[in-house]
């Protein structure tokens, strides 16, 4: 198995006025390709942290970051912008859409940001995408128009859409019932199947977190 | 472009306070300094006119604001004895305008005539845009023809050359003008005391008047161009004199000025409402400008949820900080658009209003001045921009874009 990410955290710091907070001390995480990693803790660990930083969105800490063989830190902001519009997803709770768009502007909005002559996109592949989502009658439907179900799914859909090779998941599951909380479950595992997408999920539930192939549990740091 | 459309579409203009909001706040900025920039500059303009009179021994008429005029106590014989003691002592610079007259025109306009002297003329030495200078030197009554000087929107009625039968306003007699000349387009004359106060000249006709002219004249002529008439070359002495002869003759008290005196009343009055007026649009500007940053703060936190999901999914801070300047500058490209409006509009409706004192030619309706204060507004933008975009790029910096912020 090929090793995909490769991250040594010494620290980060979060600094508000007077006070720091320090967590992740001395941390490693490595990961295979179309590897399962579940990431449990109580909160204030510093699990979803670990996630900005696995995804590119956090640079401001110490420590090396590899990810496909490239060390991030010498990646430009804008490739960084591209890897995560490209080769990472994200899976969050259902909230996060944007609620002047439709579900279907929602999920098409990686495409956006796919620069010429990058990964092309095929409109058959989001038909792909919604028809194994089953959401295409709420695709015209503004996300306050839809249940929790719902918008969760296509919280997802948009997480996809790019057919990332990692796919990072934030408590998925967090505000759904049991119906909706195994649906999603069952479509990120079955990204994991079908592509060998890499899935690293946050989540206090462990039940879905034994379903994963490693369980790593954060502890606050000393 | 594709991206961009999309944040102005769906993201910005979806909500009131980064749309409507900014594009208030940056045009309540914008005509702020677009009519601060316009007085100063046209204040400026009058004072590089008013200038020709800085010289030494040069005093100008003002009538003391405790004198009552009363017209009929004021004859015509008095008001030339005055002129005659002005002719027999001192050198004079002689202007008065104001006098419409029925001209027939092309714009159906009604026409100003101005009268001057040789002395006034030398002084302010108008630029033509064709023909010669006006000469002062006919024979009142024996010439056939007095040459005038026309402004540019008559000129297409009256070309240079040709020849009007009227009856001079102040003479009440029919005479023949000859159009010697066409006054440079958009030529003014600054209010002495209020600098940025302008008569344009484009509909107006310039009649030389020498002593002779005065003699026959009627007292409106006479008094008016008592008003403001300059003396050069003399002493404070010998227009103290002159003062005496005037109050005796027209009961009425004048006082001469010397353009140092002038400009000592144009310092405590009219420059230091101007340094006010300039410190006030200052602060304003700081005050819209603070907040304009904080407006667009408030509406960073209302759309960070809309910005963070656009930055999972692929959006840079560069191309962020792209789509700002993009919007930021559009929303002061229609502000100067609807400045421009505006003052073509106003210098339009002088046309409309057929007030012909006002009318003037400019590139689309605007004049050298209007384009100088809308380039002052564009560069102010730019500045104006720059603070705000930088302002909110680091307070967007400052909150990490995580997955804590949307959840």
């Amino acid at each position: 198995m090929t090793n995909i990410i490769d991250l040594n955290i010494r620290e980060k710091v979060y600094k508000k006025k007077k006070t720091q907070l320090s967590i992740l001390n001395n941390f490693k995480l490595e990961v295979n390709a179309g590897e399962k990693i579940a990431i449990v803790g109580e909160s204030g660990v510093g699990k979803s942290s670990l996630l900005n930083i696995v995804g590119l969105l956090d640079t401001d800490y110490s420590g090396e970051y590899t990810l496909f063989g490239s060390l991030t830190a010498n990646l430009h902001a804008s490739e960084l912008a591209q890897w995560r519009n490209q080769k990472v997803g994200f899976v969050l709770q259902e909230s996060v859409l944007i609620n002047s768009l439709t579900i279907e502007e929602n999920i098409k909005l990686p495409l956006f940001y796919v620069g010429s002559g990058k990964k092309t996109f095929k409109l058959e592949d989001f038909e792909n995408v919604i028809n194994a989502i089953e959401i295409k009658p709420i695709l015209k439907k503004k996300p306050l128009e839809c249940s929790g179900g719902e918008k969760a799914r296509a919280v997802f859909a948009r997480g996809i859409i790019m057919k990332p090779q990692i796919i990072l998941s934030d408590e998925p599951t967090a505000s759904l019932d049991v119906e909706n909380r195994k649906r999603i479950v069952n479509l990120l595992f079955k990204m994991n199947e079908e592509f060998n997408t890499t899935i690293i999920t946050v989540t206090h539930d462990l039940e879905v977190a034994n379903r994963h192939d490693k369980v790593i549990h954060l502890e606050r740091s000393k | 472009m594709k991206i961009f459309k999309f944040f102005i579409t769906k993201i910005f203009l979806r909500k009131m306070i980064f749309s409507i909001g900014m594009f208030l706040l940056f045009f309540m900025a914008n005509y702020t300094i677009f009519t601060t920039a316009r007085l100063i500059l046209s204040t400026f303009q009058g004072y590089q006119e008013i200038k020709i009179m800085d010289q030494e021994g040069t005093y100008i008429a003002n009538l003391d604001p405790d004198s009552n005029i009363d017209m009929d106590a004021i004859v015509e014989n008095g008001t030339q004895k005055v002129y005659d003691y002005l002719n027999n002592n001192f050198k004079y610079a002689f202007y008065t305008d104001g006098f419409i007259a029925s001209l027939p025109n092309n714009d159906d306009m009604e026409i100003s005539f101005s009268y001057m002297n040789e002395e006034y003329y030398k002084l302010n030495q108008f630029e033509l845009s064709q023909g010669t200078d006006l000469n002062f030197d006919y024979q009142f009554n024996k010439d056939k023809e007095i040459p005038i000087l026309v402004g540019k929107g008559l000129s297409k009625t009256y070309p240079v050359g040709s020849t009007i039968k009227i009856e001079v306003p102040v003479l009440e007699q029919s005479m023949t003008l000859k159009v010697q000349g066409v006054l440079k387009q958009n030529a003014y004359h600054s209010n002495f005391y209020a600098l940025n106060s302008k008569t344009y000249y484009n509909f107006s006709v310039f009649l030389p008047v020498n002593q002779e002219f005065i003699e026959h004249a009627n007292i409106d002529l006479q008094l008016n161009g008592l008003m403001d008439i300059v003396i050069l070359q003399t002493t404070k002495e010998k227009v103290a004199n002159l003062s005496e002869i005037m109050q005796d003759n027209l009961g009425l008290k004048f006082n001469f000025f010397s353009q140092k005196e002038n400009y000592d009343y144009f310092n405590e009055y009219y420059l230091h409402s101007l340094k006010i007026m300039s410190i006030i649009t200052l602060i304003l500007i700081v005050i819209i400008t603070c907040l304009s940053v904080w407006n667009a703060l408030v509406s960073i936190r209302l759309i960070l949820k809309d910005f963070t999901i656009n930055l999972l999914v692929g959006l840079s801070y560069s191309k962020l900080k792209k789509i700002f300047y993009s919007y930021f500058g559009i929303l002061f490209f229609i502000n100067l658009i609807v400045i421009f409006l505006i003052t073509a509009y106003s210098r339009y409706g002088n046309w409309l209003r057929k007030d012909a004192t006002f009318v003037t030619y400019g590139f689309f309706a605007l004049i050298g001045m209007d384009w100088f204060a809308l380039l002052v507004v564009f560069l102010s933008d730019i500045i104006i921009g720059m603070i705000i975009i930088e302002i909110m790029l680091r307070k967007i910096k400052k909150i990490p874009i995580s997955l804590g912020v949307l959840q």
